[in-house]
């Protein structure tokens, strides 16, 4: 059921238009999030949908009414906002906080009856906030006040909440605490939630439909599988620079520079130091891997060279030669200590054949599965315990590698 | 962290608060240039007649009307204060921001030294208080009149700025070419003084003052909305430019009475506030309205005392009392404590 959409609504200040030719909707008991860089009008049409601003053209509509045309007070029970408007809370606990949300249900002299303060309980224990309740607002962290705060929208009892970029100044627990928060309300309270985020990942994972608000229109809307992918990504934000995995939900530095080491990994071995390697510019082949791996997802994503093999297959000779060929052009090899197995043994070959030949070859393994890889060679291999340790080794290595490391630096 | 049992610790907090206010209300009518010891001053008010003799005289005709004054007189003070400073969100703000006392001065200005006087040669008191709440209360309607156009209380403190700039300067302009001994009235009575109440000026201070206080519980829950702001508070349903209206109104009505009968009196509006909200730990407006209200007639009762009796039978204008024992407390108050307003 469409809860609230709007209809060729444009929203901006005055006569000034900021966005036009809305037209989305929120379902009953649905996440309905705006993605769009700073400035694209997202708080602008939050706020418009909210009641607080009036539009410049178009409608919205709430439960098939005109959202303009509902009165204040019955508005307040149908929709409830957390914005970004700094609150200092002056010396109100975060109990009296949660309570303000009771507004539209009490009494002309805003007394509470034991109903409402069961209801202010409540929403506190699911915002897991009930022991913040006693202390003053002001003496909370961010993270603490934003669940005070959702809890106050939810103590207004709405069938929708508004929040304007509610995880900014979070830390990471309390981005996924919040969401997982807004989840269950959507879920279990079918609360119909209409969010601006900026984490493009969270967003993807946790939201049912998704806008995309940039240049004054909205580019895309629909489900996430629909609509996201790198080019929406990197349009959207217009950046170059990086990537955006469609399939991880992750975004990495991309790394096109000629390659200059061979990093041989597997099994989410390789990434931290593909990672590592894209951070110091230096340019980077990889292999040998298989097409499931997710190294193989994230090497991709930061546009290094990968050497394949197709999934399940037992390395082919055919990959085997080509990655040899790759490793006599690169000044260094870092094994990442992958496991070797059957489907993968040969990546062991490729392993001796960069010491027998020669190369400067860092391991990550321990000295005994090293002897046990590398047997009368290991002598010859550098062992390298973590980031640190490689970042040090790179640096006395520059010779070798194309690409500047920057010392110290991790 | 706040006390486990708020009922009670308000109920302790409003009783002692009460409990002052009448011990210092009895050492108003006590103390003076004629002292009355504190048993013939309770035996005095519980005859409730007007025996002829002098200390009845005193009690009934002087002390008791000026402490009445002074206890509604700053408790009206203190309400307005702390309506604009919720209203305004801005701590520093008092009841004469919006140019209420520059209006009353300048209407007072006008008949005093102007000579406005409508051909009366001596000038009475009744023509000074209607002077002050005329000049009062058309400040107010210019308030008010902007009041619900404006896009934010900011401007309107601005505006409010503005208005009582003009009126100064116009009271400069007066005061420049005033005849010397109309000035010294005049500056004294823009100095502020409870002295000269009569049961007159009392009877229309608590007609006007007191059902305006009373009222202010109906602010109450939109006032507590409108600490989180403008926008918080219109989603939960107020309707922002009724309760703007509604609170100029209601603060410049308060100021006005006070500034009509006594002059204009500084600090109450500004600091009481702030006292009340550091004696009751809480910006509830249920429980910090009526804290404020008590405090403020608490406070000024003590002010009009230390004035008249400090370098007795001088008196001081109360606004050096009010600010020179006010301030420091208001300092010491906020240092000792962590947050900020």
């Amino acid at each position: 059921m469409k809860q609230l959409y709007t209809e060729n609504l444009s929203v901006g200040y005055g006569k000034k238009k900021i966005v036009e030719n809305i037209n989305i909707a929120a379902y009953k008991g649905q996440i309905l999030c705006l993605l769009g860089p700073n400035g694209a009008g997202k708080t602008t049409i939050l706020r418009t949908i909210a009641g607080l601003l009036p539009s410049v053209d178009g409608a919205v509509y709430i439960d098939s009414k005109n959202l303009f045309e509902i009165p204040q007070k019955q508005l307040a029970k149908k929709l409830s906002v957390v914005l970004t408007s700094k609150f200092s809370g002056e010396l109100l606990t975060g109990f009296e906080v949660a309570a303000m949300g009771r507004y539209p249900h009490t009494d002309y002299l805003g007394r509470l009856t034991e109903n409402d303060r069961q209801k202010i309980k409540e929403a506190l224990l699911l915002v897991n906030a009930q022991n913040l309740s006693n202390r003053y607002f002001m003496e909370l962290s961010d993270g603490e006040k934003q669940k005070i705060l959702v809890a106050r929208a939810l103590v207004q009892e709405p069938e929708i909440i508004i929040l304007d970029e509610p995880t900014t100044h979070l830390d990471i627990r309390h981005r996924l605490e919040l969401l997982e928060i807004l989840k269950v309300l959507s879920k279990t309270k079918h609360i119909t939630i209409i969010l601006s985020l900026h984490e493009i990942d969270i967003a993807v994972k946790s939201c049912d439909t998704i806008v995309l608000v940039k240049g004054g229109q909205i580019v895309a809307n629909g489900s996430a599988d629909e609509i996201i992918n790198n080019e929406v990504i990197k349009d959207l934000y217009g950046f170059e620079s990086a990537n955006f995995n469609n399939l991880l939900g992750s975004i990495e530095i991309s790394n096109r520079i000629e390659p200059s080491v061979f990093v041989i990994g597997g099994g989410g071995s390789g990434i931290p130091i593909y990672r590592l390697l894209a951070r110091h510019g230096i340019g980077t082949a990889a292999g040998i891997i298989h097409e499931n791996d997710v190294d193989c997802e994230i090497a991709k994503t930061i546009g290094i060279d990968v050497f394949t093999e197709k999934p399940f297959e037992d390395i082919s000779d055919l990959s085997l030669n080509n990655a040899r060929i790759m490793i006599d052009r690169v000044g260094m090899v870092i094994d990442s200590g992958v496991e070797i197995g059957s489907l993968n043994r040969k990546n062991g070959d490729l392993l001796n054949y960069a010491v027998e030949s020669g190369k400067k070859v860092v391991s990550f393994r321990k000295d005994d599965d090293c002897r046990k890889q590398y047997r009368e060679n290991a002598d010859m291999v550098k062992l390298c315990g973590n980031s640190d340790e490689l970042i040090t080794i790179l640096n006395e290595n520059r010779g070798k590698i194309s690409g500047g490391v920057n010392h110290g630096a991790t | 962290m706040k006390w486990k049992n708020d009922k009670l610790k308000f109920g302790i907090l409003f009783g002692s608060v009460v409990l002052l206010l009448f011990f210092s209300f009895l050492l108003n009518i006590a103390l003076g240039a004629v002292k009355i010891p504190l048993d013939d001053v309770v035996s005095i008010l519980c005859e409730w007649n007007r025996s002829s003799n002098d200390m009845s005289e005193i009690v009934w005709n002087i002390r008791f009307p000026r402490a009445v004054g002074a206890l509604f007189g700053g408790a009206a003070l203190a309400g307005a204060g702390i309506l604009l400073q919720i209203f305004f969100k801005n701590p520093i703000v008092e009841p004469f921001v919006l140019g209420v006392s520059s209006g009353s001065v300048l209407c007072v200005a006008l008949v005093t030294l102007g000579g406005f006087s409508i051909g009366l040669g001596a000038l009475s008191p009744f023509m000074v208080f209607i002077a002050a709440f005329a000049g009062a209360m058309v400040v107010t309607m210019i308030a008010v009149s902007f009041a619900g156009r404006v896009k934010s209380v900011v401007t309107l403190l601005v505006i409010g700025l503005m208005i009582g700039y003009i009126c100064s300067a116009v009271t400069n302009i007066l005061v420049a070419f005033a005849d010397k001994e109309e000035l010294h009235g005049f500056m004294m009575w823009t100095m502020g003084s409870f002295s000269g109440f009569t049961w007159n000026n009392i009877f229309i201070l608590i007609v006007v003052g007191v059902p305006i206080m009373i009222s202010m519980i109906f602010l109450v829950k939109p006032l507590n909305a409108f600490l989180m702001g403008e926008e918080y508070a219109k989603s939960m349903g107020v309707n922002i430019s009724v309760l703007r209206v509604f609170i100029v109104i209601i603060a410049s009505i308060l100021a006005a009475i006070v500034t009509a009968f006594a002059g204009p009196i500084a600090f109450i509006g500004l600091a009481v506030p702030h006292i009340a909200r550091l004696v009751f730990g809480t910006s509830d407006n249920k429980i910090l309205l009526p804290g404020t209200l008590l405090i403020g007639a608490l406070i000024t009762l003590l002010c009009d005392l230390v004035s008249r009796t400090i370098f007795s039978p001088a008196e001081l204008p109360i606004s050096a009392v009010t600010s020179f024992i006010g301030a420091p407390i208001v300092i010491c108050l906020i240092l000792k404590r962590r947050s900020s307003l």
